[in-house]
């Protein structure tokens, strides 16, 4: 969707104006000539091959990017490149100076700042721009100067934690010896900084999107601008016509048996005679240039039939529903089944029956690293794919089979992940640039944009739950009832997994006699749902969670008592009729209580005029966030 | 993505108007914080301009004066200038309250106020505060060779989403507004987190005590997020003005403020927040002022 | 004017695949420089994997975690470990590296047994340095041991391990199953502020305690339960991916909103580290245990702040506002009949 200026036409396709830039990158003069849209990044990244800043997102919103220009940090994802003509520019790759790391590098790796390290460059930048501008900040100024840069890892403890500490090295507070690694504890149960630290915050480990091979092609995917459409036809001519453009693919161009899932295989690398979710993958184009590449994906026609999708997994499920896959009646993709003991005999036994519904939302992973991956042709006739897959045996099976090849003659190389989270675990791509290396005999590199990531990739189940618990007038559970239906989404990813983990756990860790569950994930025409951290019992355990407090509520009793009444012991039977011997979650409820305090009584209790609680505001916790404190102490930001 | 067949880093205000009058068509560019994130799938999508000029270097839209009640800023003042200049923290220290709220470090060093102006998203940070201000927008033109100067207070520039009465080949030159010094000041602020977020609510309020230190000698309250335009509470201002300020009285004229939400989406949350904004401001600005009252309902004093 | 409440969640969490056999395997070799070589599916994925692994190798073996060499995770080079997910990696490559270090340490350990004619139990290595118990001259450095082996006796010290754990799959009508054999038990508390103007939730505290069995890097683990924690704090209060129709509406980070630096709480964490019985190490796991309980502590904590449940996440503000003048209502019933908004 380009609006083109009548002069375009007489550009060639992919082509765009270069611009001269003269700057001093890292204390080195360079002059290059790029293309006339490329921001910062691009220049830095692309042009400059420093790859240690980032593009997490290209829209100014997760601070992976942040570097100086003339002394002032900016998010270089939002400045186009003119504007650093004969201007000073610092990136992460050379703070030190090569004089090894400075200060702050050592501090976020002696705290064990980094995880997945994406991030990591960004903030390094952040905080060196904070401790520039304000040399002694408290906790509260240093969150407020990193407030610009997302962490999903982390949770961004550790990372604050290092700002302090090299604020105390620095202002001399501290020596210098408090950055080093206490080489004296025994190693099993040593809090050793993370090996891999030094190259995440130097930003020299490179992960896909930052690696390049000689020769290399890019490319670009077009993906179904509707939920649910038949293919007609597909038209590549235009775009195979221009120089430069190697290779178009689509599913005609799979050799072997062309689908792939981590417990169903239902879904092709590109879409096959239907799309059955917006952005689903339909064309591939590998280029000489990235530029080029997306032009030539605009210049592919696609003929659509577009069909009435269903967005609705309890619509899905329903007789009359579209049919997303032959093979799934009604949409079910799994229905999985706890049945212990008889719960309608149990309810019969409850003093108190509690109904309520509740629902979790469609979750994205959000990893730093958007999705990237290289893919070359060994001289043995190998297929290799480079790429941050969370499970590349899993994978290395699943391309093998498509691409009809012996498994030996696939390789799956595992990058430096940005974060995976069960994201990264479905071979949404990696398909696509083996077959174009294949046919082109070049290597060919692969980046996601962040919005292609956000609408191709797996998301979190959401899941609506009824829930019906009975108890006794002590607390006690004497039936619980869960039935739990989930949009699983175009296609299975790991539905079935999902729907397994949601119902042996769910429950919870109490000792339940008479337990029911249904979970039901199904097919609906939306983003497919996959793994997540945690998958199936983020959601279900909330609801027993936040039901057990409702409960304890109508019981009038403290939450951890009722829990206290119900919890597994030693011995305990699931519910999935498993016996554990050892169960300590009596254990960590006591422990919890030990280091938070806790003040008995049922929740709400000063809504209901009793007294307030005596556990809040002590210390350890946060002082409540208000902005800008620092403006009334007058100081500079 | 955003490109461009040509893109031009002006360097003087003559070759931004040789530019118009060749490509009148031209997109005028200063911070790039806006334009860049829209180009993107899911907003604009792809978007190719013809002609893109650059402002950032010319210096005749980089100034931060004052003189005597009078304050002026040109369009290239950022967003981090509001906390950093000296000048605009003493003339109009809602600004730098404003500032902390919009975006984060890196995007308040890059955003202008002027592109945040000409921008007019109905979200827009700054424009509450600018209007509690009385600040106007100086534009110029140049027809037959001559420049023209024409100022336009902010209420009647913007004329809603997206959209100003800035003329054709007519750039933002910069902003006239009062100094407000030792004036009481409170900028509010809500979206789903608490940095770098979109606005669902914003306002800004300023005070000036009488003599007497019972009531007020000047009120100003902007809002912003709750409908097409950023707005003055005019009448709300008015009933405020020359009364003996109590609790009571802010908390009746703070519940007046809900009709003036006229949004399209989550209409009931915005009419409840802002009416719990204008009430918060007020009390948090008349304090500052000099003159001492307490919440409705509540027993502690806050600033 | 602000409202504070606690909240207490508790949760459980299976380690490594669900009721699916599992396997992790290795290569080891100790090699010159007395560093060793390990080679299995090693996953990093920010959680500490590799850095743990080093630190169970180096104890093995008797030298420090900066002698150990991890080869790729490449299809081509190393024998599988599988996937990296599902809480699986200390647990399955973690055990599957002792059990590959203790059989290279075996054949070591005989072998300079025979070199020092003492019986191989006698022989300890640690901190780069081998030695027999208490003899004063028949020691050296894992350097050399090494070096001598290889050189004057041919030998190259290589080891393999595997690990497996044994889950049953789940009986299609009623669920019998032993899914897996460990489990991770946790609590958390959280408590929050809630702005009774905005109904803006901030989390000013959350205290955990999960049993993760013995732990090999306490940092790391932290790390996972801070991160977990904050990842938790997002889905209770901020994060959902939406659709209309099928099209994206939250396409970027602009719509989708993630904590920052100022969203997260001050986080306390209590490890209970009794051993797993069942591994070789008595390690367990953390990564998808920590996030359990800390969406239902917060909304606890809500309505026990302000008596409003919410019962659909994200708790975004408008939610919460709406629970909020709800209750009004009831309490003091209002002449004006609005409709709420519900959440988009």
């Amino acid at each position: 969707m380009s609006k083109l200026h009548s002069s375009m036409s007489d550009k060639k396709i992919g082509e765009h104006p270069l611009v001269e830039i003269t700057a001093t990158v890292n204390g080195r003069m360079v002059s290059r000539s790029v293309p006339n849209h490329y921001r910062l990044i691009d220049f830095v990244r692309e042009e400059l091959h420093l790859t240690g800043n980032k593009e997490g997102c290209g829209a100014g919103e997760c601070g992976t990017c942040s570097m100086f220009v003339d002394g002032v940090l900016v998010k270089s994802c939002l400045m186009p490149v003119q504007k650093i003509m004969n201007a000073t520019v610092e990136t992460v790759d050379d703070l030190d100076r090569d004089a090894g790391r400075t200060v702050l590098q050592q501090a976020f790796h002696k705290c064990g700042s980094s995880q997945c390290g994406y991030c990591i460059p960004g903030m390094v930048m952040a905080a060196t721009s904070l401790l520039r501008k304000m040399p002694n900040p408290d906790r509260e100024q240093i969150k407020e100067g990193l407030g610009g840069n997302i962490c999903r890892c982390t949770g961004y403890q550790k990372i604050i934690d290092a700002v302090e500490l090299a604020r105390d090295v620095i202002n001399k507070k501290i020596p210098d010896s408090s950055l080093e690694e206490n080489l004296l504890e025994p190693v099993m149960g040593a809090r050793t900084p993370r090996l891999d630290a030094p190259g995440k915050v130097t930003g020299s480990v490179k992960y896909a999107a930052d690696m390049v091979l000689p020769n290399m092609l890019h490319m670009s995917v077009l993906r179904s601008p509707h939920a649910y459409a038949k293919i007609v036809s597909i038209d590549a001519s235009a775009a195979l016509v221009i120089p430069g453009v190697e290779v178009v693919l689509t599913s005609a161009d799979v050799p072997g048996i062309d689908n792939f899932g981590v417990f169903i295989e239902d879904q092709p690398i590109m879409a096959r005679d239907y799309v059955r979710y917006t952005g689903e993958a339909v064309a591939a184009v590998a280029a000489e240039t990235l530029d080029l590449a997306i032009a030539a994906t605009k210049l592919i026609k696609v003929e659509y039939e577009v069909l009435d999708g269903v967005f609705d997994p309890h619509l899905a499920i329903k007789d009359g529903a579209p049919q997303l896959h032959d093979f799934a009646k009604n949409n079910i993709t799994k229905h999985t089944k706890i049945r212990k003991g008889d719960v309608e005999e149990g309810f019969k036994q409850a003093d108190l029956i509690v109904e309520e519904t509740y629902q979790t939302a469609k979750i994205e992973h959000a990893y730093l690293e958007p999705e990237a991956g290289l893919a070359y042709v060994e001289s043995d006739g190998c297929v290799t794919v480079h790429s941050p897959s969370q499970n590349i045996t899993h994978h290395r099976h699943a391309l093998a089979k498509i691409l009809g090849r012996p498994i030996n003659k696939v390789r799956m190389i595992m990058s430096t992940v940005g974060g995976g989270f069960g994201g990264k675990e479905d071979m949404i791509y990696q398909g696509m640039l083996a077959l174009a290396a294949i046919k082109s005999r070049r290597p060919v590199r692969y980046v996601f944009t962040r919005e292609e990531s956000f609408i191709a990739s797996a998301k979190r189940h959401p899941f609506s739950i009824q829930y019906k618990m009975g108890l006794k007038k002590n607390g006690k559970i004497v039936a619980t009832k869960m039935v739990m239906i989930s949009d699983g989404g175009a296609y299975a990813m790991s539905t079935p997994g999902v729907m397994n983990k949601s119902a042996i756990l769910g429950p919870g860790p109490y000792q339940l006699e008479n337990v029911w569950v249904d979970a039901i994930g199904v097919y609906t025409n939306n983003t497919p749902s996959g793994a997540m951290r945690a998958f199936g019992a983020f959601q279900s355990e909330f609801a027993t969670e936040a039901h057990l407090d409702l409960c304890a509520e109508k019981l009038k009793m403290d939450p951890i008592q009722l829990r206290m009444m119900n919890l597994m012991r030693d011995g305990a039977t699931t519910h999935t009729r498993q016996k554990i011997d050892r169960v300590l979650a009596v254990d960590c409820l006591n422990a919890v209580v030990d280091l938070a305090g806790w003040d008995q009584g049922a929740p709400n209790r000063h809504g209901s005029g009793k007294e307030s609680r005596k556990d809040i505001g002590q210390s350890g916790i946060r002082q409540s966030c208000t902005l800008g404190t620092h403006l009334k102490q007058g100081e500079k930001v | 993505m955003l490109t461009y067949d040509r893109y031009v880093v002006a360097s003087s205000l003559a070759e931004v108007f040789d530019i118009l009058d060749a490509h009148p068509a031209s997109r005028i560019l200063a911070g790039a914080t806006d334009i860049l994130p829209w180009a993107r799938y899911g907003r604009a999508g792809d978007v190719h301009l013809a002609s893109v000029i650059d402002i950032s270097k010319i210096p005749e839209f980089k100034y931060i004066r004052q003189s005597g009640d009078d304050l002026s800023f040109g369009a290239m003042t950022t967003i981090a200038d509001f906390q950093n200049n000296a000048i605009l923290r003493e003339h109009a220290p809602v600004l730098a309250q404003c500032a902390v709220w919009f975006a984060d470090d890196q995007i308040r060093e890059q955003a202008t106020v002027g592109g945040n102006v000409v921008n007019a998203s109905p979200a827009g940070d700054s424009q509450p505060a600018l209007l509690a201000l009385n600040a106007s927008v100086k534009l110029i033109r140049r027809e037959n060779g001559n420049i023209l100067e024409r100022s336009i207070p902010l209420g009647e520039f913007i004329h809603g989403p997206g959209k100003t009465a800035m003329l054709h080949k007519e750039l933002v030159l910069g902003f006239e507004c009062d100094s407000m010094r030792a004036c009481g000041s409170a900028y509010e602020k809500v979206g789903h987190r608490r940095s770098l977020v979109i606005s669902t609510v914003c306002l800004a309020v300023i005070a000036k005590a009488a003599s007497d230190k019972h009531s007020l000698a000047d009120i100003r309250i902007g809002i912003g997020a709750v409908g097409p335009v950023p707005k003055r509470l005019v009448d709300l201002e008015k009933a405020l003005i020359g009364k003996e300020i109590t609790s009571e009285l802010v908390h009746q004229i703070a519940e007046q403020a809900s009709e003036f939400v006229n949004s399209r989406s989550r209409h009931e949350y915005r009419r409840e927040v802002l009416v719990n904004f204008v009430e918060r401001g007020i009390i948090s600005a008349i304090n500052q002022s000099g003159i001492t009252v307490v919440r409705f309902g509540e027993e502690q004093i806050y600033v | 004017m602000k409202k504070r409440g606690r909240g207490v969640a508790c949760g459980w969490y299976g380690i490594a695949r669900t009721a699916a056999m599992d396997r992790a395997a290795v290569w080891v070799e100790l090699d010159d420089g007395g560093t060793v070589k390990i080679a299995t599916g090693v996953t990093e994925i920010g959680e500490g994997i590799l850095t743990g692994l080093c630190q169970i190798a180096a104890h093995e073996m008797g030298v420090r975690p900066d002698d150990i060499v991890l080869a790729d995770n490449d299809t081509a080079r190393v024998p599988e470990a599988a996937h990296a997910g599902a809480t699986r990696m200390t647990y399955m490559i973690g055990n599957a590296v002792a059990i590959g270090c203790r059989e290279a340490m075996f054949k070591f350990k005989k072998a300079m047994g025979d070199y020092w004619g003492v019986d191989p139990n006698s022989i300890h290595a640690e901190n780069r340095e081998v030695w027999v118990e208490n003899s004063p001259t028949m020691k050296m450095s894992m350097a050399e041991a090494t070096h001598h082996l290889k050189k004057d006796k041919g030998i190259v010290i290589v080891g393999s391990g595997l690990f497996t754990s044994a889950h049953t799959p789940l009986n299609p009508d009623n669920g019998e199953a032993t899914p897996w054999q460990s489990y991770v038990f946790g609590a958390q508390i959280a408590e929050v502020e809630v702005d009774l103007d905005t109904g803006e939730v901030q989390v000013l505290g959350v205290w955990a305690a999960h049993d993760v069995g013995k732990v090999v890097n306490p940092q790391q683990v932290e790390g996972q339960i801070e991160g977990g924690i904050v990842m938790g704090v997002g889905h209770a209060l901020m994060e959902e991916y939406t659709q209309h129709q099928g099209q994206v509406t939250t396409p970027g980070f602009a719509k989708y909103i993630l904590p920052t630096t100022l969203d997260i709480p001050n986080i306390h964490s209590v490890l209970l580290t009794e051993p797993d019985p069942k591994t070789p190490l008595g390690v367990k796991g953390i990564g998808e245990p920590c996030i359990t309980p800390t969406a239902p502590a917060i909304i606890n904590a809500i309505y026990d702040a302000v008596g409003v449940r919410i019962t659909s996440l994200p708790a975004t503000p408008e939610k919460v506002l709406a629970g909020i003048l709800k209750q009004k209502r009831v309490i003091k019933p209002k002449v004006e009949q609005e409709e709420f908004v519900t959440a988009e």
